[in-house]
């Protein structure tokens, strides 16, 4: 049975603020927030506590029960932040941590808490190095991830911890809030006389499910450990970027390759050091007058060589224009791979395969990778749909040689052609404004529809045809048709 | 021994002897590895010879299998480029009687002009690429000028399929080719310009029982054989 931790921050972003040393925090103070179409509470100080302010309250009604109280917007992405850096100190703690957003991290404990003497001392350890942080915390421990935040947010004391196996009479007491319920659910089970843990409980489950949906059930099982969920604990994704600012704006291609290869530089050996490479890389070039210009460059293999890098830059940053200059710029990797390493040569087998996908790349990024293409066959009777084309960069070639003789043009639609002296093929016609006479025809070879998909269901026959004047055409006739129309499908070499 | 031969064992000795006493003077002049560089002349059978590092001009209703035979002969890669129009009717099921589809590369260009970039960016790229440029149109003597360059640095060959009438022009070569009626099938190949002099008539036709030949194309591709060559 895992052992999880919850931290709870009640007052994270109050705690930024003392962190930051704010000194209207001494007095009344509150954070607000615009919800439900009013500026409201979210979280007051011990000072605005006493005075009267609740969280929640509408911020014209805590001005008027505390004239004197300060206020300041919330600000989410650095309490996030803020949040994200407990994330990485709470490593120390467990080795597996996650974020619990926006208030809490939960940590898997099993296998830790002996290291501190016991889970009792390890919860007050952590609030010790917490409070030495000036981050408020509450904390508890139990079973299940679900446990463990109801205890943090529910429980009387600071450390509320439910030993193993007794986390049903834990949870009894608890309101139904407790357990982290939509609040539309939570007052639905209210009006039905529903208010304790204990009390839902005692209910079947199926009935709960027919009521009130499977949500309010699988939460109960989820925080009562009758079905599994672990904490997944989520490394940092290493970023491969690199930014420079320089004190005065520039404007010249040369400078600005000189600052993309000193980027590039960084950001290359960063890959290299972990053996990987990007199929993509972004440069972002903000100008002083106007604003950020994002530029992207594809490869069609992982890649990690600055040269390469500068090389396909060229274009896209000849074409870019700056007027004042730029003094900000950002080159980002994405779409990191592992580079696999290949032996180079012991033939020129591998410089010519190399060759091929510099080639596909610099007319990839130039015309667009969709535009590069190959083909690849599919599982087909139907001359049109034998094959299909696909973009080169994620393809690697192969192609079975289809059963079939074929014409190296195929015309889809097919070409009308006015018949002149008809026969089956026709004995002299005109394509393309051009005469042409049979002189001799192999046919029909007839092909059936795919009646199973949604497209043409007409039966179709096919004549190879070779006429006087030389070229040899695919003729197609639809038989069974009331007019005895005839198009050219396509011409042989 | 009868003169003849003796006047010919005395010539190839005289060569290994010449090949035996450059290799020092060679070294020196020439970058490391040109001597292990593949023939600068394709052969595409009958004594038809395309010189590579060079552009090539093929007009006429069979320019495609011309084409198709330069790059078999030239390996991959193998670049076909072309507004999407004329890219799009390509059938790999016909045209892996005439050459390896995986080499294949396809560029459909949206445009005249980035359709000469791509070309101008495959003839320069290292390694040497077989180009072939579907052209709706002609090429001016200085995009052919522009292309020759380019081939010239890359090493490859450039083949330009024209659609409208041939015009002044850098190209070494320019040919035309037409169908013939015949069993089997045959092709005229003409060679209407040559700068090094090169002219003639060549009547191409498929080996026997190897047009479009299941199984056997798949190792040897179509081979085709002289017929009949006369100086135009």
């Amino acid at each position: 049975m895992p052992r999880i931790l919850s931290i709870w921050l009640p007052q994270l972003p109050l705690d930024r603020r003392v962190r930051q040393g704010d000194t209207r925090l001494s007095g009344t103070f509150a954070i607000t927030a615009e919800e439900r179409n009013a500026w409201r509470v979210t979280h007051a100080n011990g000072a605005a506590l006493k005075a009267g302010v609740k969280p929640g309250q509408a911020l014209a009604d805590a001005r008027a029960i505390c004239p004197d109280l300060l206020t300041e917007p919330s600000d989410p992405v650095r309490e996030e932040l803020l949040l994200r850096a407990l994330w990485r100190w709470a490593d120390a703690l467990s080795p597996r941590v996650s974020l619990d957003p926006p208030d809490g991290l939960l940590l898997d404990i099993g296998g830790c808490a002996h290291l501190f003497g016991g889970e009792l001392e390890m919860g007050r350890e952590t609030l010790t190095r917490l409070s030495d942080l000036q981050v408020q915390a509450r904390i508890g421990i139990a079973d299940t991830k679900g446990g463990a935040q109801a205890l943090a947010r529910f429980g009387a004391e600071t450390v509320n911890i439910a030993a193993a196996g007794t986390l049903r009479q834990a949870l009894a007491d608890l309101p139904i809030a407790a357990l982290a319920l939509p609040e539309k659910l939570v007052s639905e089970l209210a009006r039905a006389g529903l208010s304790t843990v204990a009390q839902l409980q005692g209910q079947a489950s199926a009935e709960l499910a027919r009521r009130f949906g499977l949500q309010l059930t699988r939460t109960l099982d989820h925080a009562l450990g009758r079905a599994p969920d672990p904490v997944t604990p989520k490394a940092a994704d290493p970023v491969y970027a690199a930014r420079m600012t320089l004190p005065e704006p520039i404007g010249f291609v040369e400078d600005l390759e000189q600052v993309l290869q000193r980027l590039a530089d960084q950001v290359c050996a960063r890959l290299e050091a972990d053996q990987c490479g990007a199929r993509q890389f972004r440069l972002t070039v903000r100008c002083v007058d106007t604003g950020d210009h994002p530029l992207a460059i594809g490869f069609a293999r992982p890649c990690s060589d600055p040269a390469a890098l500068l090389r396909q830059f060229a274009h896209p940053l000849s074409q870019l224009e700056i007027e004042y200059g730029a003094d900000w710029f950002r080159l980002c990797a994405e779409h990191v791979e592992p580079i696999r390493l290949k032996q180079t040569s012991f033939g020129d087998e591998a410089k010519r395969a190399d060759d091929r996908l510099v080639l596909i790349e610099t007319l990839g990024n130039r015309i667009g990778f969709d535009h590069v293409r190959v083909f690849r066959a599919k599982d087909s009777h139907v001359p049109e749909h034998e094959f299909e084309q696909v973009e080169a960069v994620q393809a690697e070639p192969h192609w079975p040689a289809a059963p079939r003789v074929r014409p190296i043009r195929l015309f889809t639609p097919p070409e009308y052609v006015e018949v002149e002296t008809p026969g089956r093929p026709p004995k002299a016609f005109k394509w393309r404004r051009m005469a042409f006479l049979s002189e001799t025809a192999q046919g029909p070879e007839r092909i059936t529809p795919r009646w199973f998909r949604d497209e043409d269901l007409r039966t179709r026959d096919y004549w190879k045809v070779q006429t006087r004047e030389g070229r040899r055409l695919w003729l197609l006739n639809y038989p069974g048709e009331a007019t005895e129309d005839w198009y050219v499908a396509g011409e042989f070499a | 021994m009868g003169q003849a031969e003796r006047q010919q064992t005395e010539k190839s000795r005289a060569e290994t002897l010449a090949t035996k006493a450059q290799p020092a003077a060679l070294k020196t002049l020439l970058p490391p590895g040109a001597l292990l560089r593949r023939p600068q002349v394709l052969e595409l059978g009958g004594g038809v010879r395309l010189r590579k590092g060079r552009v090539h001009e093929v007009s006429g209703a069979s320019a495609d299998l011309f084409a198709m035979r330069a790059a078999a002969a030239h390996g991959q890669p193998v670049l076909w480029l072309g507004l999407y129009r004329d890219i799009v009717t390509l059938n790999p099921a016909g045209l892996q009687a005439w050459l390896e589809v995986e080499d294949l590369i396809l560029v459909e260009a949206v445009s005249r002009g980035e359709l000469l970039w791509a070309a101008d960016q495959a003839l320069r790229a290292s390694g040497g690429v077989c180009t072939i440029l579907d052209l709706p149109d002609t090429l001016s003597l200085k995009e052919s000028r522009r292309l020759q360059l380019a081939a010239e640095q890359g090493g490859g060959i450039g083949l330009v399929l024209l659609r409208g009438p041939a015009s002044t022009s850098a190209a070494q070569t320019r040919w035309d080719c037409q169908p013939c009626c015949s069993t089997p099938p045959s092709w005229d190949w003409v060679c209407l310009k040559g700068k090094n002099g090169e002219a003639g008539r060549w009547r191409m036709r498929c080996e026997e029982g190897q047009e479009g030949g299941r199984g056997k194309a798949q190792n040897a591709k179509n081979t085709l054989h002289l017929a009949a060559a006369a100086s135009a």
